[in-house]
């Protein structure tokens, strides 16, 4: 990731063999109330990201601030995409348990079911 | 005979050396600069280190850690594809959402738009005269509570409001005996609330309450200098008639028959301590530290009603602090928000708060009669229809029928709308489960349902709250048996460590 400053506005190119589109869209979302963001892709694996301070200059002892803000967070949006994505399945199989109106997506209780106090003949 | 056991299989079974595990859903968020949240979908949580669940996800975890065994307890992760107790969760999820099964519970009828205060942040606009233009009429009056009665939920409340409802008694009175009646016959327990100012409250009126056991909510700003600067009554001190009437109620109905509401304005912010401090004196047990909504006639007097939502947090940090003391002091007192916030944490139940569900509590939870005949899909939806926004009419009690109302074109629009697990921000964020969705605001203050998370007023105040209780649950021994005990309503015994 190359991260640059000019004047109030923040240049990122990306990696999207590293995050996704998904996760970036997601991580700059956010930065929406402090800074006009544009994305835009720069070639076929990369995207270009703009951030444009809304209101005043970016002081350059805040650039390093930023730069750790940016990585972190977004390393956290990639990771909360890695979840979602490899958790869809299994969530909406509790979904669609927990609103079911018969008891077709049950499962068999785990483990064998014993008979310790000997009622079966 | 056979006598056969159930028997544990080798410890090995369980534990297999070079076999990664799988992800269940969950999600994750900072709380400081050195711990992290993460939930799962019913509300389970860990604080741990920050880059937690970035370890979790990169399978980085010492399988013979107790973080590994948390998450695994915790069902953040499994070692098998599908849990083999995933109805156990699947149930837990449907008790989440179990207030969906009851429908609307909450019917709030407006029973007047007349009122005898001028509060400056009354969320409606008040009418003093022309009874038969701003009470609601007999024929209304019985086709709303024919249709509360078509609603699914066997435990109804029927709720009070105006104006000042105590000003058409008589159309009280009648509602009440009707609906005492149907509740009957139809085979609802109902509970009935007037919310009133309490000034035109007489004994009589009280026994007839007392008969029926009618809840009695009223507004009490605090001390004197605040509440009656808020709260504009034409015949002299709204404070000192509603501290004798609160004496009234509590010796006509019980002490635990009526509660108390404030609401923050512009100088309620600067006395956090004194309005707890004034709770106490009053005898509650409790407080509701509520911030004024931000749309509607409430913030037509900006100098007096409109602050940042920022103040609106250090102010409820402020008092929030002070009620722990006062609970390390041995004394129980609770906070109202915190305690449904900490209800959604602490207990595996849903909340009936409809301002923080998920689906909105709007039209799901709470349905709102209006003086006139419309039906909105809450609260807040008639005080837009006072600014000429009919945005969350649902449709007339005289016009149309309770499918069309509740099930119609609207109500299913606002539905797309109600759901946090499907909201930008809000999707992903780690106080999801614990949060709602409100469409209502964030049409009123961002002009579409969906919103826009980084500037929303609610989420900034419901995030920050948030992340104060959970930095408390972090770095707090005593807090625990304080909230627990909040939750329980005082019933909860607990020892404190540090006592203050």
């Amino acid at each position: 990731m190359d991260i640059s400053f000019n004047n109030n506005e923040i240049h990122i190119n990306i990696d999207t063999s590293i995050f996704n589109i998904d996760a970036i869209h997601k991580c700059f979302y956010w930065y929406g109330d402090d800074y006009s963001v544009t994305i835009n892709s720069s070639s076929d694996n990369s995207v270009f990201v703009m951030l444009k301070q809304k209101n005043g200059k970016i002081k350059s002892d805040e650039e390093d601030k930023l730069i750790d803000k940016i990585n972190n967070d977004l390393l956290d949006f990639q990771t909360r995409d890695t979840v979602t994505k490899e958790t869809k399945n299994i969530r909406d199989l509790l979904v669609a348990k927990a609103f079911a109106h018969s008891d077709i997506y049950d499962e068999d209780p785990p483990g064998e079911i014993s008979d310790p106090v000997g009622f079966k003949v | 005979m056979n006598r056969k056991s159930r028997k544990f299989l080798p410890q090995d079974d369980f534990n297999k050396e070079g076999e990664n595990y799988f992800l269940l859903p969950f999600r994750f968020i900072n709380i400081n600069k050195h711990k992290e949240l993460l939930v799962n979908d019913v509300g389970d949580y860990i604080i741990s280190d920050i880059g937690t669940a970035r370890k979790v996800v990169n399978r980085e975890i010492d399988k013979s850690g107790s973080l590994y065994a948390d998450l695994i307890s915790k069902f953040f992760i499994s070692e098998k594809d599908i849990p083999e107790l995933i109805d156990i969760q699947a149930t837990r999820y449907r008790t989440k959402k179990s207030f969906l099964d009851e429908f609307t519970a909450l019917h709030i009828f407006v029973i007047t738009l007349r009122c005898d205060h001028t509060c400056h942040y009354c969320q409606v606009s008040r009418q003093t005269s022309n009874k038969s233009k701003y009470d609601m009429s007999k024929k209304n009056l019985d086709r709303s509570i024919d249709l509360m009665f078509k609603s699914p939920s066997k435990h109804i409340t029927m709720e009070f409001q105006g104006g000042e409802p105590l000003l058409a008694f008589d159309n009280v009175k009648y509602a009440i005996e009707r609906a005492d009646k149907l509740s009957k016959t139809n085979n609802k327990e109902i509970t009935f609330v007037i919310c009133t100012n309490l000034a035109s409250i007489t004994e009589e009126q009280l026994h007839f309450c007392k008969d029926h056991e009618v809840l009695i909510s009223t507004s009490y700003d605090g001390p004197k200098f605040i509440h009656d600067s808020n709260r504009n009554f034409s015949k002299g001190s709204s404070h000192e008639v509603v501290t004798k009437k609160i004496d009234l109620v509590r010796k006509i109905l019980g002490e635990d028959q009526i509660s108390a509401l404030m609401t923050t304005t512009n100088l309620t912010l600067q006395y956090p301590i004194e309005i707890i401090d004034d709770y106490l004196a009053m005898g509650f047990n409790n407080i509701f530290l509520r911030p004024i909504s931000p749309y509607g006639f409430a913030i037509k007097n900006e100098k007096k009603n409109k602050y940042e939502i920022e103040n609106f947090i250090d102010f409820y940090i402020k008092g929030l602090s002070h009620i722990i003391d006062i609970n390390r002091k041995g004394r129980f007192f609770s906070e109202d928000y915190s305690t449904i916030i900490l209800s959604k944490i602490l207990t595996p139940l849903p909340v009936g708060y409809v301002d923080l569900q998920s689906p909105s509590g709007a039209i799901n939870s709470a349905i709102v009669y209006n003086y006139n005949g419309f039906v909105y899909a809450s609260d807040e939806s008639r005080m837009l229809a006072e600014m000429s926004d009919e945005t969350f009419n649902l449709g007339h009690v005289k016009d149309n029928s309770y499918n069309q109302i509740f099930y119609g074109e609207k109500s299913k629009n606002i539905a797309k709308y109600s759901c946090n697990e499907a909201l930008p921000g809000c999707s992903e964020c780690g106080f999801q489960t614990f949060c709602g969705a409100d469409p209502i605001y964030n049409h009123a203050t961002q002009g579409d349902m969906t919103g826009y998370r980084p500037t929303n007023g609610f989420c900034k105040k419901n995030m920050d709250i948030m992340r104060y209780l959970f930095n408390l649950i972090s770095d707090d021994n005593d807090i625990m048996g304080i909230f627990t005990n909040w939750v329980h309503k005082g019933k909860y015994d607990f020892e404190l460590r540090n006592e203050a």
